[in-house]
């Protein structure tokens, strides 16, 4: 934790100007090929210490059942914890509008390499790796926020209603969110 | 259909309209999105959609920016912001507020149960969108073997993920995957 130290007298870890805040979700945004929450994991806790391994974990399931793009909710969360409402904006900003900018920069001369063979070739590799970034990041959600067994109960169930038996996301998410608050309810008492 | 502030116009009431349903994120909604635009409105053909829905996976930043590049193929750069601010801003508003009022929420070992029970959940779903991309993505041995390196770099190591993209890239060039 020596950059934790060196950071000064703060408390916790947190951007402490709007500028700090931006490039980091900047960051997020332009580097996340292949999804952006594995690199959001990676800077908000490998990089910035901003969280916990089991506050991110936390924070992203309250991602998921809210509306809208989870990575999205993240800035708009943590921006404004941070940083007020005008943190927010700046999170957004950087995670969405300035990437925004660089998709369609990237689309209009995408039409001219879509039919080139190495290209598919390349995308085709980088995709099996893509999905080897995610899963390699959900091994390290489950070793560092550590849930309790009841919580590995929930987890390994969402992923077989998800990934297995392909049932509507909605429905999942109605069931296994009162049964988890449910049993960490029975589990505190 | 006139001129492009009409196009705009409804760009922004159509996504808007969707935004609050997107529980899961914007994929989660892509056959409406698939509905309204190709289907309703007739601004694009299917293969269309589908391209740009592939563009936006590969291209960096949040996949949800399928919708900046719906807007853009409708009307320009102008219908890609419009395009975005519709879909996210009905979605991140509420966020902003729900949260601020979860978090200022009286009963503390409530909220900090909510959350305890929600890690699990996440976690669930990271585990089961990664198992879906790689079952997508897994047509050939190298590719099972790609994803089964990239997976142990990035829960073992603090390997930079460029690295692991790029060295995967290469081997995609190079015939083996």
């Amino acid at each position: 934790m020596d950059d934790l130290a060196s950071r000064g007298a703060a408390p916790a870890a947190r951007p402490h100007t709007r500028l700090e805040l931006f490039t980091a979700f900047l960051k997020m945004g332009l580097l996340g090929f292949g999804g952006v929450m594995p690199w959001a994991r990676r800077v908000l806790v490998e990089e910035r210490r901003w969280l916990s391994e089991r506050e991110f974990a936390e924070l992203l399931g309250m991602c998921q059942i809210l509306p809208g793009p989870n990575v999205v909710n993240l800035s708009v969360i943590l921006g404004a914890r941070w940083q007020g409402p005008l943190g927010a904006l700046v999170a957004l900003t950087g995670i969405l509008f300035v990437p925004v900018i660089a998709v369609l920069l990237l689309a209009t001369f995408y039409a001219s390499v879509s039919h080139s063979p190495v290209a598919h070739a390349a995308i085709a590799a980088a995709s099996a790796a893509a999905a080897g970034l995610i899963l390699g990041t959900a091994i390290r959600l489950l070793t560092g926020a550590r849930p309790a067994p009841h919580g590995l109960v929930v987890a390994g169930a969402v992923f077989v209603a998800v990934a297995i038996l392909h049932l509507p996301l909605l429905w999942v998410l109605a069931v296994a969110v009162p049964l988890g608050i449910a049993l960490e309810w029975r589990a505190a008492r | 259909m006139t001129g492009p502030p009409d196009v705009l116009f409804e760009i922004a009431w159509r996504f808007a309209s969707l935004s609050l349903l997107a529980i899961g994120g914007i994929n989660a909604l892509l056959p409406e999105f698939h509905r309204v635009v190709v289907d309703v409105e007739g601004w694009m053909t299917s293969a269309e959609f589908a391209d740009l829905f592939a563009l936006a996976q590969l291209a960096p930043g949040p996949n949800a920016m399928v919708v900046s590049l719906l807007g853009w193929k409708v009307a320009g750069v102008p219908g890609a912001f419009v395009a975005t601010v519709a879909a996210c801003g009905p979605s991140s508003l509420l966020c902003y507020f729900a949260m601020r009022r979860f978090e200022r929420m009286k009963r503390a070992h409530l909220r900090g149960l909510i959350q305890r029970a929600l890690a699990p959940v996440a976690i669930g779903l990271v585990l089961a969108s990664g198992y879906t991309l790689a079952q997508a993505a897994d047509r050939s041995a190298v590719a099972v073997v790609l994803t089964a390196a990239s997976t142990a770099a990035i829960a073992f190591t603090r390997v930079n993920p460029v690295w692991v993209l790029a060295v995967a890239a290469l081997v995609g060039v190079s015939g083996l995957a």
